[in-house]
C-alpha cells in the first residue's frame, strides 16, 4: 500500500498522535502524498468561489473581500495544517494543504476525482461540534469511489 | 507491535468483498501477520447471535434445506480465502457466526483483539445505499479498532 496519494480531510482538532502512527505504519516513512484538506462548511465561507485555497498569500487576497476576523480565522488553520504538514513531512511524506468552500462530502469527492485520491484517511471525532461525526461519514462514503480509513481519536 | 499486525476482514463472498481481501494481503508490506476472516450469513431462520456456525456441525441438520446448503457452501468459500491468505503468508482464522452483522462483528473484532476492521461498503444487498448507512456505520460506531471501507475495485 505505499507510495500512494492519500487525502486526509482534517479539523486542526481532530489531529492526535496515534493518527500519524497509523499513516506512517500503513504507508512506511517516504513515498506518499498526502494532502491534508480542510473544507469550510456553508456557515463558514459564505461567498467564496469553490477553489483550492493552498498558499497563505490566496487567504490574504481575501482581506478587504470578507470579514477581517474570518480571515484571520482562515489563516489560523491554515498555519495550524501547516504545522501538521511539517510533522509529516519530517517522517519522509510529501505534503500539501488545502482549504476548499463548500458541502464536505461533495467536496471531498470531487478532490479525490481531481487528484487522483487512492485512499481517504478519516479521523473521526466524538465531538459533537466536529463535523467528522459518523452520519457525516456514511455521506461521504457514499460520495466518493476510493477506500476509506476510518480511524479514532 | 504494528499497528496492522492482526486484521480482521469481513465478507459476504461479493466482488466488492474479493476486492477488500486484495486490500488485507496488501497490508501484508504494513506488516499484517494474522488475518481473521468472518462471515455472518443472512439466513431464514433466526439463531441466538453469536452461535459458531463452524463449530456446531450438528446445526447444520436442524437448518431449512436452503439455509443448509448456503452454509455449507459459505463455510467452503471461506475455507478457500483462508487458504488463499495463507498462501500469502498470513496465519489465519475463520469465523462463521449468526446473529447481527455488525455486531458480530465488532464482538469477534474485540475478542480477537483485531487492529484493523477491512470491509466492502455493501455486499448483497441491493439496497447497496441503506446498506452502507446501517452494516459500515454500525461498524464504525462501535469498533474500537480503526475501520477500512473498500468501496470498489
Amino acid at each position: 500500500m505505499k507510495g500512494r496519494n492519500l487525502l486526509l480531510p482534517l479539523e486542526p482538532g481532530s489531529w492526535h498522535a496515534s493518527l500519524k502512527r497509523l499513516l506512517v505504519e500503513l504507508e512506511g516513512t517516504a513515498g506518499a502524498q498526502i494532502h491534508i484538506l480542510y473544507v469550510l462548511t456553508p456557515s463558514e465561507w459564505g461567498f467564496l468561489a469553490r477553489e483550492e485555497y493552498d498558499t497563505e498569500e490566496k487567504l490574504l487576497a481575501l482581506h478587504g473581500a470578507m470579514d477581517e476576523g474570518y480571515t484571520e480565522g482562515l489563516l489560523k488553520t491554515f498555519k495550524r495544517l501547516k504545522e501538521i504538514a511539517r510533522e509529516l513531512a519530517l517522517l519522509g511524506f510529501k505534503t500539501k494543504v488545502v482549504l476548499i468552500p463548500g458541502e464536505l462530502d461533495e467536496v471531498i469527492a470531487d478532490y479525490c476525482q481531481k487528484h487522483k485520491i487512492s485512499l481517504v484517511v478519516l479521523s473521526i471525532s466524538r465531538s459533537s461540534l466536529s463535523v467528522f461525526r459518523v452520519s457525516k461519514i456514511v455521506d461521504i462514503l457514499k460520495a466518493v469511489e476510493q477506500p476509506v480509513l476510518i480511524a479514532k481519536g | 507491535m504494528p499497528i496492522f499486525e492482526k486484521v480482521l476482514y469481513s465478507t459476504d463472498f461479493s466482488p466488492l468483498a474479493k476486492v477488500a481481501l486484495d486490500y488485507v494481503k496488501s497490508l501484508k508490506g504494513a506488516g499484517a501477520k494474522e488475518a481473521v476472516v468472518v462471515h455472518v450469513p443472512v439466513l431464514s431462520v433466526e439463531l441466538p447471535g453469536g452461535t459458531d456456525l463452524l463449530g456446531e456441525k450438528n446445526l447444520y441438520n436442524l437448518l431449512p434445506e436452503a439455509d443448509r446448503e448456503y452454509v455449507l457452501n459459505a463455510v467452503k468459500k471461506l475455507e478457500d480465502i483462508g487458504k488463499e491468505l495463507e498462501e500469502a503468508g498470513f496465519k489465519v482464522k475463520l469465523y462463521m457466526r449468526a446473529g447481527n452483522i455488525p455486531e458480530q462483528i465488532v464482538s469477534i473484532a474485540q475478542d480477537e483483539d483485531v487492529k484493523l476492521i477491512v470491509m466492502g461498503a455493501h455486499g448483497r444487498s441491493l439496497l447497496a445505499e441503506i446498506f452502507i448507512g446501517s452494516v459500515s456505520a454500525d461498524v464504525i460506531r462501535q469498533a474500537r479498532c480503526p475501520v477500512l471501507v473498500v468501496k470498489k475495485g
